[in-house]
């Protein structure tokens, strides 16, 4: 290795060569942060299993969520659903006095949303539910998530952490189940 | 290795770093922001999350009395539509009636009580919590019912009806007090004096605009402001285009085209003031002709002798064949309506125009038939109308308060400081009272000069009711309810008297502790005048069948038998119309009419009413005055100066507009702006032509004759730019309004449209 | 020359009237000027329904509005013989809509029910649409705008808040009409009923001028009122092939 990269450098003016380093510096930046600080799995405040509940007590999805079969938006159970369990269920473990705190104070809790759409996507899990998609489908396999974090599904049908949720996802499958109109821009944009 | 030096290393380290940085903090800024689930604490049963809940209430953005259904979701009003079961309104519903989220949610809103900290209309206020502020007014209120002197109290209220109504006239009548007043700048005064003269009826008649087959409207503006639009369009529609091979005729006989006079068929523009004469010219010659044949022929021959065509033509500029041609149109078309209002009932002989008008259709014999008018029974619930104050009761009050007779004036949602010519002095006169209490939700003109505001829930927080006049030829109720829960620290009306009413130690007589008892007993009693049907279900299921279907009705019509007194005849006539100021000083007839956006100027502090353009001119956002196109020439006025109208009690500014469709010696300025309080959107916009108004009154009822005022026109040599959208790049000309001949079937009788694209302005 | 003439052959069915060998719906719209009153119930309807901002007077005096329909006035005759017409005028959803073939990342484009549909995160605001459209219902967001807080919680969570560059404009209230088909699907039925979508502007209409409904359907009000012999469809001249038939206003 007896090459010398310095007549090159000398050749290139220094400034351009700060440039390039300055963005290859971004594109590090951006992946590091992509990669490492995804943001699909935020910390909630009370840290909440659904492994425990739906994967060990298998407790069906739609027995909290009650509004996923009759409205556009799945619903997060009310804290009263909550303590009509754990009133008497593993009533001294921390997590659950914290959930008693706020059942006692009357608040609610302030749930960080994992699963956004942007505001221009209409999607309805009424119409999902009664085809009788599993929520999994879109949703990963919930079960086995100790802190709730967003997948997607590649192309292949393998399921992916921490990937935010694409247009590719809607229309791979609307197109699979040949839903009716399912690749009409107005069927999902509103 | 490279031989890079030491300083050339470590700027590439330097400048490495900052990218990585940038990178890292550029993919952090394009997350989106952290979302919250919230979820209920405890699930309500009425609503859920992604579905919309309607509720049914009624729309107070005027007096008509539509009924609403309101659109929430989660618990946020979205949108209201006319509720579909509401007879006046069946689902239909007006643009201020829709921008009635914008009250609920303006940022102007008075969110909690307050109290003025320095002079009066200052608007220093301190917050003050509502023991506080209700204490206040109660301790004075005590003071003087226990000392007898309870009619030192007012309580100035906007026209309110139903069972708030009845709230206030128990409040005061246990207070020992008689002023109790309901005051609207546009309250059809003297029509319920010209039906009470003609009829025996102090009240509204139903018309049947559905099936008429020709309709003479005399100034008023039923499709936008006259007293109930909505149903009035419906029976608009329903008459010109809803029958097969019928098609009603319109005809609008006004000084100035108003929204009515470009949906008619034919605008007839008489003298301002002369409208009466008109009609009696009208009766003169059905009567001649022979298509009268009553028993009391002869007293009409007499009472009409001086109402010959000829005559009348004189009168009112029209010429003979117009007046005759009317005449026999309105006799042989059947069955024919005429109507009266506006402004031709705004002069000083309004009452004397509206019974020539209910005589044509006593001539004709429309009364109580379909297709004509028909007196409704009595409202079921309770009514206000004796209330309303006039314009010469409001002087009253004001005189009242200058000789030091009123010590605590309590205002509801009504501003009369906007609503009354500056010639009244009534904000002088305000000046005068001790201890002035608002219960407005805004902060309009005369609220900021009240020393205490108890700011009201807006009427989509609160319960009510209200039984619109004149309904639909039966007796309607209909239930308000909360549709949201209260966004402030507000309270309902209802509930602000009855805990005055506490402390005045009333309560035995108003033993209520909300507006919703209150109102359930009084609909209590409704319920139990009903069919055993109805008593079957009990009260309760009563209650909420109401509630859900926000309306109630007893189709009972009444037998409207009517028989004309022989001295009612003989007191038929029309006086000349007296104007203020000289003709030759003052050579216009100033014609103010309310802007069918803003109505008498409430809906001002609305940005969807600021916006919408007004439907005659597509001005948007300011006032104007109309001036006809030849007199403009005349003049040398184009569109956009700005001149000064100086009537003999004020003088305002405001840019010209030129329009086509307004009597050469006549000016229109639309009502609503020019507000000097009232929130961001309303504030020091436009102008307030009734500041400028003549005290001139109708003499029956002493109420305003607010078209009666002579004005000038002073160049000031500035120009302005009148914001509008007609005339602008986005008009299409092109012959894109197409008309056909009556049959219906002429394809291509397609005429230009004589205004296409005037001025296309950057 | 074989591709040349490929690409004439699916342009020349793309152009043709209803490029969609047949509609699923044909959502149609028509107004009868005789009964229109020129009141605007419909403006503030729209408005409120479809999450449109109010601009402020001075961008209304640069043109700028953003009202989805509008009102046209023309004046005809001279005082005293004087005329005043009102023409309510919207996105006439055109099936051979000209603003469909510029826009050159496909954002907008004819859907299956015969609407003209405008997807707003696909928009680009090259405005080409807007130029192309004869009737000039197209609006353009020159700015982020603004509700005046708490005004904004009136806001319909069924439509997109519109950002700076997105080009907007009438959708036959497209929400409702997803809506509509979502009951439909609920009640186990195939298709709509009459009636069962009505827009914002002809729910609101106080003197029912304007009608709404699938054209396919014979039974409908709209279609009835379509074949109304006072029936023309505005700047017909220009083949757009338009949804909104307008009936014309009798003169006696």
């Amino acid at each position: 290795m007896n090459v010398s990269i310095v007549p090159a450098l000398k050749v290139l003016r220094p400034a351009a060569m700060l440039v390039v380093v300055v963005l290859v510096g971004l594109v590090l930046g951006y992946w590091a942060n992509a990669t490492f600080v995804p943001g699909t799995s935020p910390e909630q405040p009370i840290a909440f299993s659904h492994r425990i509940h739906a994967g060990e007590n298998e407790i069906p999805c739609q027995y909290c969520h009650t509004q996923a079969r009759r409205s556009p938006s799945a619903g997060v159970p009310s804290v009263s659903k909550c303590v009509g369990c754990h009133n008497e269920v593993a009533t001294e473990r921390p997590q659950i006095r914290l959930l008693l705190d706020y059942w006692a104070n009357q608040q609610p809790i302030p749930w960080i949303k994992v699963h956004d759409l942007p505001d221009f996507v209409h999607f309805t899990h009424k119409r999902h539910v009664l085809a009788e998609i599993a929520c999994q489908t879109c949703h990963g396999p919930v079960e086995t998530m100790d802190r709730i974090q967003l997948t997607s599904r590649a192309i292949d049908g393998s399921t992916q952490a921490g990937h935010p949720w694409k247009m590719g996802l809607c229309l791979n499958c609307h197109r699979e189940n040949e839903v009716e109109n399912g690749t009409d821009c107005l069927t999902c944009h509103k | 290795m490279p031989n890079i030096e030491r300083r050339e290393f470590l700027k590439l380290i330097g400048a490495g770093s900052v990218g990585v940085g940038a990178g890292f903090m550029l993919r952090e800024s394009a997350k989106h922001p952290t979302e919250y689930l919230i979820p209920h604490v405890v699930a309500p049963e009425d609503f859920s999350s992604g579905i919309a809940t309607w509720y049914n209430s009624v729309c107070s953005m005027c007096p008509a009395g539509c009924g609403i259904s309101v659109r929430t979701r989660e618990g946020l009003a979205k949108k209201i539509e006319g509720n579909p079961l509401h007879p006046v309104n069946q689902g239909r519903l007006c643009a201020l009636g829709q921008a009635g989220l914008q009250v609920l949610y303006n940022p102007d809103r008075l969110t909690e009580p307050l109290r003025q900290t320095a002079e009066r209309g200052s608007t220093s206020f301190e917050k003050i919590t509502w023991d506080e502020g209700l204490d206040q007014v109660g301790e004075r209120l005590d003071l003087l019912r226990a000392a007898g002197r309870g009619n030192r109290v007012a309580l100035l209220s906007q026209g309110v009806r139903g069972h708030l109504a009845q709230l206030f006239e128990s409040f005061m009548q246990q207070m020992g007090s008689e002023r109790l007043l309901h005051y609207d700048f546009n309250h059809p005064h003297t029509l319920y004096a010209a039906n009470q003269r003609f009829f025996g009826e102090d009240r509204l008649p139903y018309y049947d605009l559905q099936n008429t087959r020709l309709l003479l409207s005399f100034g008023a503006d039923y499709l936008a402001t006259w007293i109930s639009p909505v149903h009035h369009s419906l029976g608009f529609g329903e008459s010109r285009q809803g029958r097969p091979d019928i098609r009603g005729k319109f005809i609008q006989i006004e000084p100035r085209m108003s929204i009515s006079g470009a949906a008619a068929d034919e605008w007839i523009a008489a003298r301002p003031g002369t409208e009466g004469f008109l009609a009696l010219g009208l009766a003169h010659h059905i009567v001649a002709e022979g298509n009268y044949q009553g028993a009391d022929r002869a007293d009409w021959v007499t009472a009409l002798a001086d109402y010959s065509p000829s005559q009348v033509a004189e009168q009112t500029g029209l010429p003979v064949t117009t007046i005759v041609r009317l005449a026999d149109m309105f006799v042989d078309i059947d069955p024919s309506l005429a109507i009266g209002g506006g402004a031709a009932a705004n002069h000083s002989n309004g009452v004397d125009t509206l019974v020539a008008v209910n005589v044509l259709n006593y001539l004709v014999g429309n009364i109580g038939r379909e297709g004509g008018l028909v007196f409704n029974p009595e409202p079921s619930g309770p009514v206000s109308r004796r209330r309303q104050a006039s314009y010469l009761s409001m002087l009253e009050l004001a005189e009242a308060a200058r000789q030091g007779e009123i010590d605590v004036l309590i205002l509801n949602s009504t501003n009369p400081v906007f609503t009354l010519p500056a010639a009244a002095e009534f904000r002088q006169a305000l000046a005068e009272i001790p201890l002035i209490v608002s219960l407005s939700s805004f902060l309009d003109e005369t609220t900021a000069l009240a020393d205490l505001i108890l700011p009201s829930h807006t009427y989509l927080e609160s319960w009510g009711d209200d039984f619109p006049e004149p309904g639909v030829g039966f007796s309607v109720g209909a239930v308000s309810q909360p549709v949201v829960s209260p966004l402030y620290n507000t309270r309902a009306t209802g509930d602000i008297i009855l805990a005055l009413a506490q402390r005045i130690g009333a309560s035995n007589a108003m033993p209520w502790n909300s507006m919703e008892e209150f109102l359930k007993d009084g609909w209590r009693q409704i319920y139990e005048r009903g069919d055993a049907q109805t008593l079957a279900q009990g009260f309760d299921a009563f209650w909420i069948s109401v509630l859900r279907a926000g309306v109630w009705g007893e189709t009972t019509r009444r037998n409207t038998e009517f028989t004309l007194e022989r001295s009612v005849i003989a007191g038929i006539g029309v006086q000349t119309p007296e104007f203020s100021g000289s003709e030759e000083e003052y050579p216009f007839i100033l014609h103010p009419y309310l802007s069918p956006n803003f109505h008498d100027g409430r809906g001002a502090n609305l940005p969807w009413m600021q916006e919408l353009p007004d439907p005659m001119t597509s001005v948007v956002y300011g006032s104007w005055v109309e001036i006809n196109p030849v007199t403009a020439e005349q003049l040398g006025f184009t569109e956009g100066d700005l001149v000064e109208i100086q009537s003999p009690h004020g003088t305002v500014r405001a840019p010209v507009f030129i329009f086509p469709a307004i009597m050469p010696d006549v000016i229109a300025m639309p009502i609503g702006q020019g507000h000097h309080e009232y929130g961001r959107y309303a504030k020091d916009r436009g102008v307030n032509p009734i500041e400028i108004l003549s005290p001139q009154i109708e003499p029956v009822t002493g109420s305003l004759a607010s078209s009666a005022t002579r004005v000038k026109l002073v160049a000031t040599g500035r120009r302005v730019k009148l914001v509008k959208t007609s005339g602008m790049s986005r008009d299409l000309g092109r012959d894109i309004v197409q008309t056909t001949g009556p049959t219906g079937v002429e394809v291509s009788s397609a005429r230009p449209n004589s205004i296409p694209i005037t001025e296309v302005t950057s | 020359m074989s591709l040349f003439s490929r690409f004439m052959d699916s342009w020349r069915k793309y152009r043709k009237p209803g490029y969609y060998d047949e509609f699923d719906y044909h959502w149609t719209m028509a107004i009868d000027l005789d009964k229109c009153t020129g009141c605007e119930a419909c403006v503030t309807a729209c408005q409120a329904e479809n999450n449109i901002p109010v601009v402020g007077e001075k961008e209304m005096a640069r043109g700028r509005e953003m009202q989805w329909i509008r009102i046209e006035r023309y004046w005809e005759g001279e005082f005293p013989d004087i005329k005043l017409r009102f023409i309510p005028m919207m996105c006439q959803h055109c099936d051979a809509a000209p603003c469909e073939t510029v826009c050159p990342v496909g954002a907008t484009y004819h859907n299956q029910d015969g609407l003209n549909a405008q997807i707003y995160n696909r928009c680009i605001g090259t405005r080409a649409c807007a130029v192309y459209c004869p009737y000039e219902v197209r609006y353009f967001n020159y700015y982020d705008h603004h509700w005046d807080s708490p005004l904004d919680k009136q806001l319909n969570p069924d439509v997109t808040v519109r950002g700076k560059g997105v080009m907007e404009k009438c959708t036959f209230c497209i929400q409702r009409i997803r809506q509509a088909k979502d009951l439909a699907k609920d009640d186990g039925r195939r298709r709509v009923r009459d009636g069962e979508v009505q827009p914002a502007c002809v729910q609101s209409c106080p003197s029912k001028a304007l009608v709404f409904g699938d054209r396919k359907d014979p039974d409908s009000q709209v279609f009835k009122s379509m074949h109304d012999p006072r029936n023309y469809r505005v700047l017909e001249e220009l083949n757009t092939d338009s949804s909104v038939f307008y009936l014309k206003k009798v003169d006696a």
